[in-house]
């Protein structure tokens, strides 16, 4: 088992368009990291780099505090699994699993040994003989692990293996996976685009956009204390609602106000806002933490004038929009609100997130977020 | 075929219609068989020649083996095959044109397969271009390098003292050029449906390019493989042009020559001819038959994709 080192990572394709910037992390012995992001942002690139199937333009790879730059795929001692799961069609489950170890010249006693251990974990003892076309999407995602499990590698690299299940699979092999990670206590690098999936599984999640790492951190961290406002939009499920609002000063009383809300900050916020000095502020807060009451104390409150309703059992999802500003708010069902229906609903103000409008970073008094996303360098832990 | 063909939507329908046989696939069914019989005719009387004594033929006419079949008789193959290996017999043309065919057949498929592989898997600038210029070749008619190549090899035979015009290297060496653009193209075409993630996981379980090449991208290759190597079989035992000229002054022939020879002489040879005609096609039917299975899945491999 090892860590993993990412330093100055750069990938930079011949064309000249930029996958990867600078990006550096720290994965620790056993731990499971998920790299998330939107479509393009080049976390793939980056998995592919580690796994040595992408040439590195500048920046460093340690594996076991090895530097792996130059070193193939197969003297990196990583698995994959791909998105495509990729099983040998010609070969059986069997085959399919023992190619690795096959290669390596393993003894057969071992390879037949490991072989049906890690089929007895994945269920998969049945189909030993089968091809993967005889398998459904599941069973074959199940033997595109055990192929990686088998190794035995010191890190997994997966890329994201979910994406082509259905729903209710995709929920059953995710915890297989959780369940994969606690008994193996392995290194794992998990790529996926679905913030869920990354919040659900990683011990630590980093956020890429654009090839840059936006923040690196336990799901808790990113959710509570996101460091820029692409990381709050991107983390949480609906997404955070934004305001911009303008910061005014009456006899050392902050008041804020703007695109039909406003907000009453507290101590804290009012020392922070003092401190900037600036005259917008955008606020951020989660559709989950909206209430449907007025404001009695500090905080902030929004008139939402509703335009559908999404019942979701025990709570309803309210798309509206104030001041043209969309707007999304989960409440109790109990509460029945109609189309049309203009409504105040309101937030308490530790659950508010501040963003400069203009660097789009959180506002905080010890400055944790820094003046650079680039250079942005995550050690917890 | 024609039978597979019919029945093939048959036995898609649901179970309870099976009982169910509807006129018109009767009809469907009695056409395909009269077209298959029609199509078979001309090697049924080959056949039937060759099984009838020589000096029959100009006597009867081969259908009435179906109201005499006493005179059925292999003397015609035991008077062939009485000469023995010597030159210019049936059975030394048969194993001259195995000679070609075999090498020529093996040397297209793996070298096809492995340019392929450079040109689909390959990390090299260029590969279109020399894929486009390989595609360009296959409009060449093979005629047009006859006396080009006939000429180099006269050349290369007098600086190196080496006889290579007129001999089984040589036919070789030129069926082997001009089967390659085709082989290349076929071959290049199915390995492009392989996705690249089968190799990638391939490197990461430790494999390096040619064992990627022998234990993953060529067994999935296999059924283009299979209806390469039929195509290439069929063409180069059948080949009578390029034989002719680049096997001209050898003693040893190809069975396509050897049939030649005995159409130029007189009539009265027929019964050779049928004999002869028989014995070659023998072998690519053991061909055909042995690799079927695979080439009918080559044949849709690149239909479905």
């Amino acid at each position: 088992m090892a860590g993993v080192v990412l330093d100055d990572l750069t990938k930079r394709y011949d064309g000249g368009a930029l996958a990867v910037d600078k990006l550096n992390l720290d994965i620790h012995d056993g731990e499971f990291v998920c790299l998330v992001g939107p479509s393009g942002c080049g976390k793939t690139t980056a998995l592919r780099m580690i796994a040595g199937l992408e040439e590195i333009t500048s920046g460093e790879v340690r594996i076991a505090d090895r530097v792996v730059n130059n070193l193939p795929p197969r003297d990196r001692d990583i698995a994959m699994v791909f998105q495509s799961y990729a099983l040998y069609p010609h070969m059986s489950v069997r085959d399919n699993m023992a190619f690795g170890l096959q290669l390596r010249k393993t003894p057969k006693a071992d390879i037949d040994k490991a072989v049906v251990e890690a089929a007895r974990i994945l269920d998969l003892e049945r189909f030993l003989d089968r091809k993967p076309g005889q398998l459904s999407g599941g069973q074959r995602q199940r033997v595109a692990l055990g192929r990686a499990i088998v190794r035995e590698p010191a890190v997994f690299l997966m890329d994201e293996p979910l994406s082509n299940l259905d729903a209710k699979l995709r929920v059953q092999t995710r915890a297989e996976i959780a369940r994969m990670h606690t008994r193996l206590a392995a290194t794992m690098i998990y790529v996926t685009h679905d913030q869920v999936e990354a919040m659900t599984m990683g011990d630590r999640i980093a956020v890429i956009n654009e090839g840059v790492l936006q923040q690196a951190g336990s799901p808790k961290e990113l959710y509570e204390l996101p460091q820029n406002r692409f990381v709050a939009g991107f983390i949480g499920s609906p997404s955070m609602n934004f305001v911009d609002l303008k910061v005014s000063q009456e006899g050392g009383v902050v008041r804020l106000a703007g695109e039909g809300a406003e907000m009453r900050p507290d101590d804290t916020q009012s020392a922070l806002l003092r401190d900037l000095g600036t005259d917008t502020v955008a606020v951020g807060f989660r559709p989950e933490h909206l209430e449907l009451a007025p404001l009695t104390g500090p905080g902030l409150s929004v008139t939402v004038v509703v335009d559908v309703v999404e019942f979701l059992g025990n709570d309803e999802l309210i798309h509206g929009s104030s001041d043209g500003r969309d707007m999304v708010a989960i409440i109790n069902a109990d509460n029945t609100l109609t189309v049309g229906q203009s409504v105040t609903l309101s937030c308490p103000p530790r659950r508010l997130h501040l963003f400069n409008p203009t660097t789009g970073l959180r506002i905080a008094k010890d400055g944790v977020s820094g003046n650079s996303m680039v250079a942005y360098r995550v050690t917890t832990g | 075929m024609s039978v597979q063909a019919a029945s093939m939507p048959v036995a898609a329908q649901p179970k309870k219609q099976g009982f169910r046989v509807r006129p018109s696939r009767i009809l469907i069914n009695v056409v395909l068989a009269a077209i298959a019989i029609f199509w078979l005719v001309p090697t049924i009387g080959i056949a039937i020649i060759s099984l009838r004594p020589n000096s029959s033929f100009q006597q009867s006419g081969w259908w009435t083996v179906f109201t005499a079949p006493a005179q059925l008789t292999f003397s015609n193959y035991q008077q062939l095959f009485s000469a023995g290996f010597r030159a210019g017999g049936v059975l030394d043309s048969l194993t001259t044109s195995i000679a070609i065919t075999v090498p020529v057949t093996i040397l297209v498929t793996l070298i096809s397969s492995l340019t392929a592989y450079s040109l689909v898997f390959g990390r090299w600038r260029g590969r279109t271009v020399v894929f486009l210029l390989i595609v360009a070749m296959l409009v060449l008619p093979l005629q047009m390098a006859l006396i080009p190549v006939a000429s180099l090899y006269k050349v290369f035979d007098t600086t190196t003292g080496l006889q290579v015009f007129g001999s089984v290297i040589g036919a070789i060496i030129f069926h082997v050029a001009f089967g390659l653009p085709f082989g290349i193209f076929l071959m290049r075409n199915f390995y492009s449906g392989i996705p690249h993630d089968l190799l990638e996981a391939g490197r990461i379980d430790g494999a390096g390019e040619w064992t990627l090449f022998r234990k993953v991208v060529m067994p999935i290759g296999i059924p283009a493989l299979a209806s390469l190597a039929i195509f290439q079989f069929i063409w180069v035992w059948n080949d009578l042009l390029v034989a002719l000229i680049f096997l001209s002054g050898n003693t040893h022939q190809t069975l396509t020559l050897f049939l030649y020879g005995q159409t130029r002489a007189l009539s009265s040879n027929y019964w050779i001819i049928s004999t002869g005609a028989m014995i070659s096609i023998i072998i690519p039917l053991i061909v055909f038959f042995a690799f079927q299975r695979y080439f009918v899945r080559g044949v849709l491999a690149g239909a479905v994709k």
